[in-house]
């Protein structure tokens, strides 16, 4: 790769300059910096409709009350069942079960501030079943 | 516990995290090195198709050595002696973490970027080997050399924290390290030949299929079939994934082959040895054909693809790629085996 096949294109990284190994005119290797490449962007933004796609039908099921408002929290912040568990320090079934919207309206409130601590909510958003933003969208 | 900075540490951005952060601590010991130099000397390139490991239902394609394995690799070298330790209690971890601030020892930290406010929206993903360097501490931040950031960055404590003790796949249950011991000099041309040693190892002679040269041909059939097993979406996600894997930050760009090159040809200005600079511009062709390879897929997911442009096209692609790679190491092997 050469110098100039650098591209110029904000990309994902908000303007995050990254460097990378190119060629300069002499066939030496210099690190460079850049924006990304435009077709990493490309499969970049391709992964995140992917993930937008997942949190949209989630918001949907939340508002049927086909499940409860943990399951809005847990896709938006890309974690599964296992993972949830994990962070959690609960049995993955336990999790499961909670994603029930009968189970979950009926929590005690130290498990309820496990996932609020967790998702960096209050306990009440959780029990008033409001979705908020996913944590890296927290400024 | 307010440990002022250590403004004698010198970041430096590198193309990736774990052999920038091993260049900047050995850097820091007095010991001048270049990221693409401890890269090749910590045999960080590799290639690895695991299908049966899953990245959010997508098959494992991996481009360099497992996480931590440059620095498993620098702490081997004679003379260097690296201190490490994983914990289980979230406070000790962090009182361990200030009272070698306070010693004035920047501390090398694994994280979850997950839970790195600093890092942007669209990277937040549950990556858990980041590494980075803690140098200071201002208040209730932290002085932190992210070494894919162009300068230095600050961190709530609370926030790193949790990147300490993230979850989930390579968790890094607070893992810090740093270095105790260096050696004045290095002795280089026996640490330039050991790693590439290593690194042909493992590129030609793995006994499993889907390792090294073997597995770069492994993947080229198995994306030929995708569409047909997979329907064309979920094969487009597929796609997607390996040039995501190949081209995320922190590669340097096609796969790491082009740091791997960089490191060759220092190598070559180092011994003055023309054979390894002709090795690097055959690794420079193979980088090249992974790009071709990355564009191209990059217009299918967009449903742009030029005319030819299938995946049996692609699949080709990538067996050059293999073609290119086996020769340079074949190449590099044989250096090896002419040399002392």
């Amino acid at each position: 790769m050469e110098i100039t096949e650098q591209p110029a294109d904000d990309g994902i990284t908000e303007g995050l300059k990254i460097v990378s190994y190119s060629l300069n005119s002499k066939g030496e290797y210099e690190l460079v910096p850049g924006l990304g490449w435009q077709p990493v962007n490309v499969v970049n933004h391709q992964a995140w409709q992917e993930i937008e796609k997942k949190i949209a039908s989630s918001r949907e099921q939340v508002t049927a009350g086909r499940v409860s408002c943990l399951h809005y929290y847990m896709t938006a912040n890309q974690m599964d069942i296992g993972l949830l568990a994990r962070y959690t320090g609960q049995s993955r079934w336990l999790v499961r079960l909670h994603l029930v919207p009968f189970v979950f309206s009926r929590l005690r409130p130290d498990t309820l501030k496990k996932y609020a601590d967790l998702f960096q909510v209050l306990p009440d958003d959780l029990v008033r079943g409001e979705l908020k933003t996913p944590i890296y969208q927290h400024s | 516990m307010d440990a002022s900075p250590l403004t004698d540490f010198s970041h430096r951005q590198s193309a990736h995290c774990e052999s920038g952060v091993a260049a900047n601590l050995l850097n820091h010991k007095g010991i001048p090195i270049s990221e693409a130099m401890a890269f090749g000397i910590g045999a960080g390139l590799f290639f690895g198709y695991l299908p049966f490991i899953r990245i959010n239902g997508l098959p494992l394609v991996t481009y360099r050595a497992a996480a931590g394995h440059i620095l498993k690799q620098i702490a081997k070298i004679p003379g260097i002696n690296m201190y490490q330790k994983k914990f289980r209690d979230q406070n000790q971890a962090m009182a361990e973490l200030d009272a070698a601030l306070e010693a004035s020892i920047p501390v090398g930290l694994q994280t979850g970027v997950f839970w790195l406010p600093y890092f942007p929206r669209a990277l937040r993903f549950h990556f858990n080997a980041h590494n980075l360097v803690v140098y200071g501490k201002q208040g209730d931040d932290y002085l932190i050399s992210d070494p894919v950031f162009p300068e230095p960055v600050l961190c709530p404590a609370a926030d790193l924290v949790r990147a300490r003790f993230a979850s989930g796949a390579l968790a890094p249950r607070g893992k810090m390290y740093y270095l105790t011991k260096a050696p004045e000099v290095l002795d280089r041309r026996v640490l330039i030949i050991l790693g590439i040693k290593s690194v042909c190892r493992m590129m030609l002679g793995s006994p499993f299929p889907l390792i090294g040269v073997r597995g770069i041909r492994f993947l080229a059939g198995r994306l030929a079939q995708w569409p047909s097993r997979l329907g064309r979406e979920r094969a487009g996600l597929h796609l997607g994934h390996v040039v995501r894997m190949q081209e995320e930050i922190g590669t340097g760009g096609g796969g790491f082959r082009f740091m791997y090159a960089a490191f060759l040809q220092e190598s070559a200005e180092e011994l003055q040895d023309q054979y390894l600079r002709d090795c690097a511009s055959s690794l420079t062709a193979a980088g090249d054909s992974w790009r071709e390879f990355a564009a191209r897929a990059a217009r299918v997911c967009k449903d742009r693809a030029r005319p030819g442009e299938t995946y049996a096209a692609m699949a080709e692609q990538i067996r050059e790629c293999a073609a290119l790679e086996e020769n340079v190491f074949r190449k590099l092997e044989h250096w090896v085996k002419r040399c002392p």
